[in-house]
């Protein structure tokens, strides 16, 4: 069973919940057919303004990680670890995701539990306690006090800086992170690749979950992906878990020892959403190793194996996860097609903030004399 | 005007208007209640003292878990060797920030009914949290502070053995430290033991002292009673803190406060100094006062005032004997609110020296303590 996602912000959630068959109707043709990202209108100065911000640690509340901290760009935005390092003082409990076309993402969160916009994503990034901690009217204060963004801000349309605006440019910086020259794209596969398409689309069925353009439809499913043990073997990350599953309402919170996933969301009686994660997308892998949102799968061959193999096991796996029957050469040839959705790597002065960042704050002069 | 909403905000004000009438005659200092020894401390019932809980809240104390990166504990600002404070003018505060006021000494607290310097938590039990949980103190959040404790065994045992609960609850962590605070009295200093009858306790220097802190220099007025306040709220005119003008990072923390405070657009603007009281009752004639200061332990917790805009004791009791100096609170430009106890004294260099020898009679011994070994994170036993 697919799990609904609700793009009106104002509907109540019990509303919400009776339209759900309705909002997660069929997948139309055009939705679901493979082809390139195409990213939205940006505004360069809020753009220019949100990759500042992006890459500066001031905005964690002891200043010391900042967006870039886990999602890097040589990695793909995301970062080459399992689970990610979070804040200082915890660690994370799930693999840093892919920010690149995040922006035409339906939902966000490898439980897809923000389903509104990347504004409320961003919010939730920098004031969670284990992700960036920030109470953002320090934060606010802070940004006042660099006449970079002073300038930047004004010259964004947005005053002064402001809390709300940074929950407005991160999100347009993000809009310019768009898969860029990939070989699906512009027409360059292999013939292995273009092999592997075929199988995609057909015998191994990825595409019935994997589709569009993000080759992902934002729901969540089961797929028996194992555990990660060390989660719950390292302190520090069953602490982080511990903290997120009391705030989430996980029952029993305490003698979890398996990440619940979406269950969080509808919390059905019978937890028959324990352990569904969101179809994650496919475009950049090259660079985005591990994979899973618990980095289990160190590399696409073992990721491709695991679904000829029928997934993991797990009571609440969906049944469409049946053992494939590909050969090492079919295998090959979809490892060949996952490899052409990935483009150029982003890293250029485009899209990473190469400035210094200061981390020290001038006092402002006349201090008495001036408004604040 | 507003309805006063709180008994001390009440004291406060009648205390301001029994203080506006003009300088008490020296004849008038018996009205205030007297120095005294410190006895015991207070316990509140919902609190009970048990060793094993002090023993708990003294771990907490120094573990700097209680706080957001695992950085910053009590300890940290409240450092033993800084006189239980810590010895910059402005606190230090959480990484990447700096706190906007001066650390105050956690010796003898457990008698104060009004914490913080404009007397915004009412107990130990309240203060903890707040300090813990503020974006340029400890920076801790409730959720992972709490999660954090049922990770260490030896903390899951304790909070077991002193509360009664299975898992250890934050509530608890704040209680515990609470009652270990409540362990760190001094109350035997050299004016204890005078007070007590030991005649030789202080020297002709202090006993000279004495008499101008109880007449001529009047510092009894508000400074009076065991712990050497009234616990009410006065503006003496202490100068702005030249941090606020000169440090980027200081400017920062200052206007975030305004925020936090919940002052409106238009004072967020203009204010230039802590308005103190004023963010508790948001009336005009509370902007720049501040609770009297405690004078125990005075000796060790240098540099003085809200703000620490004195270094040493000789400079408070010039200050006093200028009648105090000016802040926008007293020179009408936000309010005119200086107290009218504050008036020159004209003391001279001798009874200066006098004065200071007296309040230094306040310290006694420095109070230490051997620092608790943390107890260390561990797995939960694999099933």
């Amino acid at each position: 069973m697919k799990i609904s996602r609700f793009k009106s912000g104002t509907a109540t959630l019990g509303a919400a919940l009776m339209c759900a068959t309705v909002l997660a109707g069929p997948v139309t043709a055009d939705e679901a057919a493979l082809g390139p990202v195409v990213g939205p209108e940006v505004n360069e100065a809020k753009a220019a303004l949100g990759k500042r911000l992006f890459f500066d640690p001031r905005i964690s509340a002891d200043a010391a990680i900042s967006c870039a901290s886990c999602h890097q760009p040589e990695y793909g935005f995301g970062d080459n670890l399992q689970l990610t390092l979070a804040y200082p003082g915890t660690k994370g409990f799930r693999n840093s995701p892919t920010l690149i076309n995040t922006a035409l993402a339906a939902n966000w969160m490898h439980d897809g539990r923000i389903g509104t916009n990347l504004n409320d994503v961003t919010r939730e990034m920098i004031t969670e306690t284990y992700i960036m901690n920030m109470d953002m009217r320090l934060m606010q204060e802070r940004f006042k006090q660099d006449p970079v963004y002073v300038e930047m801000f004004e010259a964004a349309g947005y005053g002064e800086p402001s809390n709300g605006a940074v929950r407005k440019a991160i999100p347009e910086y993000l809009a310019t992170l768009i898969s860029k020259n990939a070989p699906f794209d512009t027409g360059s596969m292999s013939e292995a690749a273009t092999r592997g398409q075929a199988l995609f689309e057909g015998k191994a069925g990825c595409v019935s979950c994997h589709s569009g353009p993000r080759l992902t439809d934002d729901m969540a499913y089961n797929t028996g992906v194992p555990n990660n043990p060390e989660i719950w073997s390292d302190p520090m990350r069953h602490m982080t878990y511990v903290a997120f599953a009391q705030f989430m309402g996980v029952s029993n919170y305490m003698n979890v020892r398996r990440d619940v996933g979406a269950q969080i969301i509808r919390n059905p009686v019978d937890r028959s959403d324990v352990g569904k994660f969101n179809t994650p997308t496919l475009r950049e892998l090259k660079y985005t190793a591990p994979y899973m949102h618990n980095g289990m799968i160190a590399t696409l061959p073992e990721v491709v194996a695991f679904y000829n193999d029928g997934g993991g096991e797990d009571p609440n796996k969906d049944e469409r996860i049946k053992p494939l029957g590909l050969s090492a050469d079919e295998q090959a040839d979809l490892v060949a097609f996952l490899e052409a959705l990935s483009g150029d790597p982003l890293t250029g002065p485009e899209y990473v903030w190469t400035d210094e960042i200061p981390t020290s704050y001038p006092a402002i002069e006349n201090w008495r004399d001036v408004t604040n | 005007m507003k309805p006063i909403k709180n008994t001390f905000l009440l004291m406060a004000g009648a205390a301001a208007l029994a203080m506006s009438t003009g300088m008490v005659a020296a004849q008038d200092m018996s009205a205030f209640p007297p120095l005294a020894q410190l006895g015991e401390p207070p316990v509140p019932d919902d609190n009970p003292m048990t060793d094993a809980k002090v023993e708990l809240g003294k771990i907490l104390f120094w573990d700097p878990r209680l706080g957001g990166d695992a950085s910053t504990g009590c300890v940290t600002c409240h450092e033993p060797d800084q006189g239980w404070g810590f010895n910059t003018p402005l606190s230090r505060g959480y990484p990447g920030t700096v706190h906007w006021r001066n650390s105050q000494t956690v010796i003898n607290t457990a008698y104060l009914g009004q914490l913080f310097w404009h007397g915004s938590a009412r107990s130990l039990e309240k203060q903890a949290p707040a300090a813990a949980k503020g974006a340029i103190a400890g920076a801790g959040e409730n959720d992972v502070m709490e999660a954090r404790l049922a990770f260490i065994p030896e903390y899951v045992e304790r909070f077991r053995d002193v509360f009664g609960t299975e898992w250890p609850l934050i509530g608890d962590a704040w209680a515990a430290i609470a009652a270990f605070e409540r362990t760190l009295i001094v109350n035997d200093t050299p004016i204890d033991k005078y007070l007590g009858g030991d005649e030789s306790a202080l020297t002709e220097e202090q006993l000279a002292g004495m008499e101008l802190f109880n007449g001529k220099a009047g510092c009894i007025q508000c400074h009076n009673g065991a712990l050497a306040t009234d616990e009410k709220y006065y503006n003496i005119g202490v100068p702005p803190a030249l941090e606020w003008e000169e440090d980027g990072l200081s400017q920062i923390t200052f206007r975030y406060r305004q925020v936090t405070n919940g002052v409106t657009q238009e004072m967020y603007r203009k204010v230039k100094d802590d308005a103190g009281l004023y963010y508790s009752s948001k009336e005009k004639e509370h902007m720049g006062l501040f609770r009297t200061a405690p004078l125990r332990y005075l000796a060790y917790t240098a540099p003085y005032m809200h703000n620490g805009a004195f270094w040493d004791l000789r400079e408070v009791v010039e200050f006093y004997n200028a009648g105090g100096f000016e802040n926008e609170f007293t020179d009408g430009t936000m309010a005119s609110n200086k107290s009218e106890l504050m008036k020159p004294l004209n003391l001279t260099e001798d009874e200066i020296d006098q004065l200071v020898a007296f309040l230094e009679g306040f310290s006694g011994d420095e109070l230490k303590i051997e620092p608790p070994t943390l107890p260390p994170y561990e797995a939960f036993a694999s099933e």
